[in-house]
C-alpha cells in the first residue's frame, strides 16, 4: 500500500463511505494516510492463503435445536 | 469520610459490623461531589434522590439481616455508555442527549442486585472514543491529582471520581485501554477482564470484538469484589463466556512466592521508550516482586507497533460499521475528535480488516506461547504521567503505540495498578496480564504489589 494517496483516490474512498468532508478535512486525512498505510503493512505477514481469521464462524447448540 | 475515604473492602467490613452507615457514606460521597465536581467534571448526571433512597433501603436491610454481600450499601458510578433504566444515558454525545433507556445494561443490573448505591453516570469520551473533547455538551473530566491534566479515557469520569473519593468504585469499558488508561493516570486500579467474562449487553459498542466491561476502584482487592458481582454468562451478549465463576478474592493475601512473572522489557525500552518515572516504577515493581519471592523471566513477543496496528485497524473498522448511519447522516453532531476517528474508516479496506483479523490470530498464538510456564506478564501501562489536557494530539491514533491494546487484541485479562509517582508528582502505573480467565491470579499479584508498596496510602490533595 503506497504511503500517500491521490486526491482522486481519496475522493473515491470518501464517496464510497458516504462521508461528506470539507477540503480541510480531506487535507488532514491525506496527511495521516501514511499512518494507516503503515498499519496495513504491519498486519500483512507471509502467511499463505490457508491462515484463518481470529474469529471463525461456528454453530451453537441453539442453532442445532 | 473526608479524612479517610474507605476502600470498598474497608467499607464492607465496617458496614457488616454496623459501624458505618450506608446512608452516611452515600451522603459523604455526595458532599464530595458537590464540593469538587465543578472542577473535576467526573459526573454527567447525578442520581442523588435514587442514591439516598437506595442507601436507606440498604441500611434498613443490613440492620435487619446483615449485608447480602460486600457491595451492599457501597456508592458507585456507571460510565455513561452503560444503559440505565429511566436514567439518561448520553454516551457523552449530542446525538443521545435525550436518550433514556427502558432497560438496564446487564452490568448495571448486576451491581444493583449486589446492593450498590448509584451516585450517578460518569463522564466518558464520546461513545468511548477520542477525547478530551471541548465541543460536547459537557466538559471533559479532569485529573484529581492536577486539574490541568488529562485523565486518559475513555472511562475518564469513573477514573477521576474514584481517585477523588466521589465514589468507591465504578464501571469502565475498555476497547484499547479505556479502563487501564484512566486507572494509570488517575492512580487507581482497573481491570479489563478476559473477553466474554463480563457481559457487554446494554453497553454502547466501540468496537465489538475488542470491547470489554470491567471494574475500576482504588485497589485491586476492590476490583475483585466488584468483578465477583459482574462475572458470569449472559445470553444477551453473543460473546459471553459460559464458564463457572471462581472466587476472585480467595487467593488475595497469599502473596506471589513461587509465581513466575514474565517482563516484556522491549515494549517500553525498545519499541517505544516510556518516561523515566514509568521506567523507575517498572524496575521497582520487578524488584518488589523478586523480593516477595516471585521468579522473574524475560518475555519476547512481536514489537508493540504490530499489536497496535492490528488493534487499531480492527477498531477503526468495527467502530465505523457500528456508527456508519450516523456518520453518514449526522457527522457534524459528533465531536471533532470522533469525526476524525470515523473518517479513518473510509481509508481501511475490507481486505485490510481481514488481514488484521488474521494477524490477530497469530498474535494471540504468540502470546499464548510466550506465557507458557508463566503466571503473569508485567508491562508498562502508559507512556508517562498524565499530559496537560490541552496537549493531547488531535490524531492520537498515530501519536504513539498503546501499551494496553495488545491485551484487547488477545482478550487476555489485564490490570493496571499504581506504581508510584513521576517527576511531575502525578501517578505512574504498571500493567499485569494473566492467561484467559485467570483473573484470580492477576488480582492476587496486583493485590500483593499494592500491599507491599505505599502507593495506596496517598490520595489526591483535593480540598
Amino acid at each position: 500500500m503506497p504511503a500517500d494517496i491521490t486526491d482522486q483516490a481519496l475522493e473515491f474512498l470518501l464517496a464510497r463511505s458516504g462521508l461528506a468532508l470539507t477540503d480541510a478535512e480531506k487535507a488532514e486525512l491525506k496527511q495521516v494516510y501514511a499512518g494507516i498505510a503503515a498499519m496495513t503493512e504491519r498486519v500483512r505477514q507471509p502467511r499463505g492463503r490457508m491462515a484463518e481469521l481470529a474469529h471463525v464462524y461456528n454453530f451453537t447448540e441453539e442453532d442445532l435445536a | 469520610m473526608t479524612a479517610a475515604i474507605p476502600t470498598i473492602a474497608e467499607a464492607a467490613r465496617l458496614i457488616a459490623a454496623k459501624r458505618l452507615s450506608p446512608v452516611e457514606l452515600t451522603q459523604a460521597c455526595l458532599e464530595r461531589v458537590h464540593a469538587l465536581d465543578d472542577r473535576l467534571h467526573a459526573f454527567v448526571h447525578l442520581t442523588e434522590a435514587r442514591a439516598l433512597a437506595e442507601a436507606k433501603l440498604a441500611e434498613a436491610a443490613i440492620m435487619a439481616g446483615g449485608p447480602k454481600g460486600p457491595l451492599h450499601g457501597v456508592p458507585i458510578g456507571l460510565k455513561d455508555i452503560v444503559d440505565t433504566k429511566g436514567i439518561p444515558t448520553t454516551c457523552g454525545s449530542k446525538i443521545l442527549q435525550d436518550n433514556i433507556p427502558d432497560a438496564d445494561a446487564t452490568c448495571a443490573e448486576l451491581l444493583a442486585a449486589a446492593g450498590t448505591v448509584l451516585i450517578g453516570k460518569t463522564q466518558t469520551h464520546e461513545f468511548a472514543d477520542g477525547g478530551p473533547s471541548f465541543d460536547l455538551p459537557r466538559p471533559p473530566a479532569r485529573n484529581p491529582w492536577h486539574t490541568d491534566h488529562f485523565t486518559a479515557g475513555s472511562s475518564s469520569g469513573t477514573g477521576a471520581g474514584i481517585a477523588a473519593g466521589l465514589v468507591l468504585g465504578g464501571i469502565g469499558t475498555d476497547t484499547g485501554g479505556s479502563i487501564r488508561g484512566p486507572a494509570a493516570l488517575c492512580g487507581i486500579a482497573g481491570i479489563k477482564p478476559t473477553y466474554g467474562l463480563v457481559s457487554r449487553a446494554g453497553v454502547a459498542p466501540a468496537a465489538f470484538s475488542l470491547d470489554h466491561i470491567g471494574p475500576m476502584a482504588w485497589t485491586a482487592e476492590d476490583c475483585a469484589l466488584m468483578l465477583q458481582a459482574l462475572a458470569g454468562h449472559d445470553p444477551r451478549d453473543p460473546a459471553s463466556a459460559d464458564r463457572p465463576v471462581p472466587d476472585y478474592t480467595a487467593a488475595l493475601g497469599s502473596g506471589v512466592k513461587g509465581l513466575k512473572i514474565g517482563v516484556i522489557h522491549h515494549f517500553h525500552e525498545v519499541d517505544y521508550k516510556v518516561t523515566d518515572g514509568v521506567r523507575r516504577g517498572i524496575d521497582a515493581a520487578i524488584a518488589t516482586f523478586r523480593g516477595l519471592g516471585a521468579e522473574i523471566r524475560e518475555v519476547q513477543v512481536s514489537p508493540l507497533q504490530d499489536w497496535g496496528a492490528c488493534g487499531s485497524l480492527i477498531s477503526i473498522c468495527e467502530r465505523a460499521a457500528a456508527y456508519e448511519e450516523w456518520a453518514r447522516t449526522r457527522l457534524r453532531d459528533f465531536s471533532e475528535r470522533v469525526q476524525r476517528r470515523l473518517m479513518l474508516g473510509a481509508l481501511v479496506s475490507g481486505v485490510d480488516y481481514v488481514q488484521a483479523v488474521r494477524r490477530r490470530r497469530e498474535l494471540r498464538a504468540e502470546l499464548k506461547a510466550a506465557m507458557a510456564g508463566l503466571d503473569v506478564v508485567l508491562t508498562a501501562s502508559q507512556i508517562g504521567e498524565a499530559p496537560k489536557i490541552d496537549d493531547v494530539p488531535a490524531w492520537d491514533t498515530f501519536a504513539a503505540p498503546s501499551f494496553t491494546m495488545p491485551f484487547n487484541v488477545t482478550g487476555y485479562p489485564a490490570i493496571t495498578v499504581c506504581s508510584g509517582f513521576g517527576a511531575g508528582g502525578l501517578p505512574v502505573a504498571i500493567q499485569l496480564v494473566a492467561k484467559p480467565f485467570a483473573e484470580p491470579t492477576v488480582l492476587r499479584v496486583a493485590d500483593a504489589f499494592e500491599k507491599a508498596t505505599p502507593f495506596r496510602n496517598t490520595r489526591p490533595a483535593l480540598t
